[in-house]
């Protein structure tokens, strides 16, 4: 027996009111999945995208001021184009409009293994140890109780997306000292952020509600590593086949247009010598115009290619581009090249380009789906048994 | 008053597992007795508003179970029947989260947390992972857990469910003392009857999704005015059919007579009786109710 035993004790404490209920559990499950070593390596990991951003963004306002810090590692910018280097100021929305593109592509990829480690055990775990009980015979709703969930990767996404997109963009400023950068990139700003939210919704439903459906976690991992790598490969391989399709009839084509103008005999007179060469002139003309026309079919198929769209990410990467805006970008870098180059270089550089609509609809499509597992899954105590 | 329920019907399809209920409970510790099917988990559930009910309406420390639910299940601390846990946490953490969900600051969370496993007797498997625990460790992790924001009414659904002989003790030790000194009301739900004895005072009997009866057990269980219990030295049969003659109802209950005189008579019968007869009474006592014989009658006579 104690000596000094207070037994039970009243408290007489003060309670929250229950419109913040979720964020405690949103807050429980971040500081458990934090627990993890292999989850803080993952997010110190996620960070270095931002620091490169930060860097970029820094290195440019320097740039753009004409600075002499920078003139050491102005070498290392040569993979630049020249005529970025040669005028900052002019090109600066579309040096910040790529780097936030890189970016958040990158964070992207990460965000799905962040999702991979964290996301499985958010309800999977609940349904094994019988917890729902606990949680609803608490002052709290079933919405609340998604909502925490949810907030678990929210916040978790909202650490390697959000924050140091707002970091980079401020230190950015903070570098340029030049207040009109917040009229030309505020927009990258609030692109950034509200992608951040849309990619925590729409996968944070997805993968709860995939949570939901068994209680080992182990299954879940691999259905979400399945709807990443396969839709990923699937999508590749569709799109890659019916580009190839094209190019050989593009190849085709050219074969065609050589054989045509290797087709007749050699002249022997000098008429016949002029005549060839000018018939041989048009031909090569007519399949010059035949290869452009046939790049522009190439490029306008893929605006309304749906195959891209099998991928869940190349569906992230999809609102990103529109969010960010990246397509003039990448088409003002395009206008560095020569003419014939710039089509090949769009379809190679600036992703899919079908309309973003389509990818805002599936991937609303898909939460509103997650929604109803959810619901069906994590039922009220309103039954029987 | 600790709750009411006035007409209270709930109905699960084809099922009705509330028929018209309407009792009130007085505060202090009550016992919830049914047999399986009764109504007594659905009973619970509607207490703490977790399930809309289709008629009727109730009362929880004042709070309407209709339209103030949440403002309920703050006031009330609820251990479920079933085995469950909020996973990948110890002890310790899993009592502090069980009060942040009801609305207690972290800190505060913790350092009660930590109060209430010493009273449980888990202090020293408070940094321990739960899923470690024993049956019995978890039964009252659950306890400390329903009652770390001190709670004015505390709800146990089979508290000790599966639990050893010793570990079942030290439940209902806590639960005693919660209810009677610590002045915390108590709904006690269990099917073993020296539980509820142990703890509760009162007793409502659920049968059907309706009320069998209720009350105070000392009363229910009191000194029948017209029974006894006797014992005979010689003949034990001849002395039950002379009474029989007398007027007198006669059962067994394993060596004793159980005797219920005629109205107007008394125990001075059995005297002139045992006289009549030439034989000796060496144990007589009124006839006192168990628990068991009060649940058992109410269950038949619905």
């Amino acid at each position: 027996m104690p000596i000094f035993d207070q037994g039970y004790q009243h408290w007489n404490g003060q309670t929250s009111g229950h419109a913040w209920r979720w964020f405690t559990i949103a807050r429980q499950g971040v500081r458990s999945a934090l627990k993890g070593r292999l989850m803080r390596i993952a997010l110190l990991a996620a960070w270095s995208p931002a620091i490169a951003l930060a860097a970029m963004l820094c290195v440019w306002g320097l740039l753009e001021r004409g600075s002499t810090v920078i003139a050491s590692i102005r070498p290392m910018l040569e993979f630049l184009y020249p005529q970025l280097i040669a005028d900052p100021k002019h090109f600066r929305v579309v040096v910040w409009t790529l780097s936030y593109d890189y970016f958040t592509i990158v964070e992207m990829q990460i965000s799905m293994i962040l999702i991979l480690l964290v996301g499985p055990n958010l309800i999977s775990q609940d349904l094994r140890f019988n917890a729902l009980p606990l949680y609803l015979s608490r002052p709290m709703r079933r919405i609340d109780y998604f909502l925490g969930k949810l907030g678990v990767i929210v916040g978790f996404l909202a650490m390697i997306v959000v924050l140091p997109a707002t970091a980079a963009w401020v230190l950015g400023l903070l570098f340029s000292l030049d207040i009109s950068l917040i009229h030309d990139t505020f927009r990258l700003l609030v692109g950034s952020i509200a992608w951040g939210l849309a990619v925590s919704v729409s996968a944070g439903l997805l993968v709860l509600a995939m949570s939901s459906l068994t209680r080992n976690s182990r299954y879940v991992a691999l259905i979400w590593l399945g709807l990443w790598f396969i839709s990923w490969v699937t999508s590749t391989a569709m799109t890659d086949i019916n580009r190839n399709r094209q190019r050989n009839r593009i190849r085709t084509d050219q074969f065609r247009a050589y054989q045509e103008e290797n087709s007749t005999v050699a002249p022997k007179t000098p008429d016949e010598m002029r005549q060839e060469i000018r018939r041989r002139q048009n031909v090569r003309q007519q399949g010059y115009l035949h290869m452009q026309q046939l790049q522009s079919d190439v490029w306008e198929a893929t605006k309304t290619d749906w195959r891209p769209m099998i991928s869940y990410t190349t569906n992230l990467t999809r609102l990103e581009q529109q969010f960010l805006g990246t397509q003039p970008a990448w088409e003002t870098v395009a206008s560095f090249l020569p003419p014939e180059q710039q089509g090949a270089y769009l379809m190679r550089m600036s992703g899919p380009q079908y309309p973003w609509i389509w990818s805002a609809e599936l991937l609303a499509g898909l939460s509103v789906v997650s929604i109803g597992v959810l619901q069906l899954r994590i039922r009220s105590l309103d039954r029987l048994r | 008053m600790l709750f009411q329920f006035e007409d209270v019907t709930k109905t699960y399809g084809a099922i009705t597992a509330l028929d018209n209920l309407s009792l009130s409970a007085p505060e202090g510790a009550i016992g919830l007795l049914g047999p399986n099917g009764s109504g007594k988990t659905t009973m619970i559930r509607s207490l703490l508003g977790l399930i809309p009910i289709d008629h009727g309406s109730g009362q929880v420390l004042g709070l309407d179970i209709r339209t103030r639910q949440l403002e309920i299940r703050r006031q009330v601390g609820f251990a479920p029947e079933d085995e469950c846990l909020f996973p990948n946490m110890e002890g310790v953490e899993f009592v502090a989260y069980a009060g942040e969900l009801v609305g207690m600051s972290r800190k505060d969370g913790m350092q009660r947390a930590h109060e209430v496993l010493d009273y449980v007797g888990l202090g020293e498997a408070r940094y321990r992972r739960c899923e470690t625990y024993s049956t019995g460790m978890k039964q009252r992790l659950k306890l400390a857990s329903a009652i770390v924001h001190d709670p004015k009414l505390l709800i146990l659904d089979e508290p000790t469910n599966g639990m050893d002989p010793a570990g079942r003790d030290e439940v209902l030790e806590l639960s005693r003392d919660l209810a009677h000194n610590k002045g915390m009301s108590l709904l006690f739900s269990s099917h073993l009857l020296p539980d509820v004895e142990a703890v509760c005072e009162h007793i409502i009997v659920l049968g059907g999704g309706k009320l069998l009866t209720q009350g105070k057990i000392a009363e229910m269980k009191q000194a029948h005015r017209l029974g006894f219990e006797l014992r005979v030295k010689i003949d034990q049969a001849a002395f039950a059919e002379k009474l029989k003659t007398l007027g007198c109802t006669i059962r067994t209950k394993d060596d004793r007579l159980i005797v219920e005189v005629p109205e107007g008579r008394g125990q001075q019968l059995l005297w002139q009786a045992a006289a009549d007869q030439q034989e000796q009474i060496r144990f007589l006592r009124p006839q006192r109710g168990t628990l068991e014989e009060v649940f058992l009658s109410a269950v038949e006579k619905n």
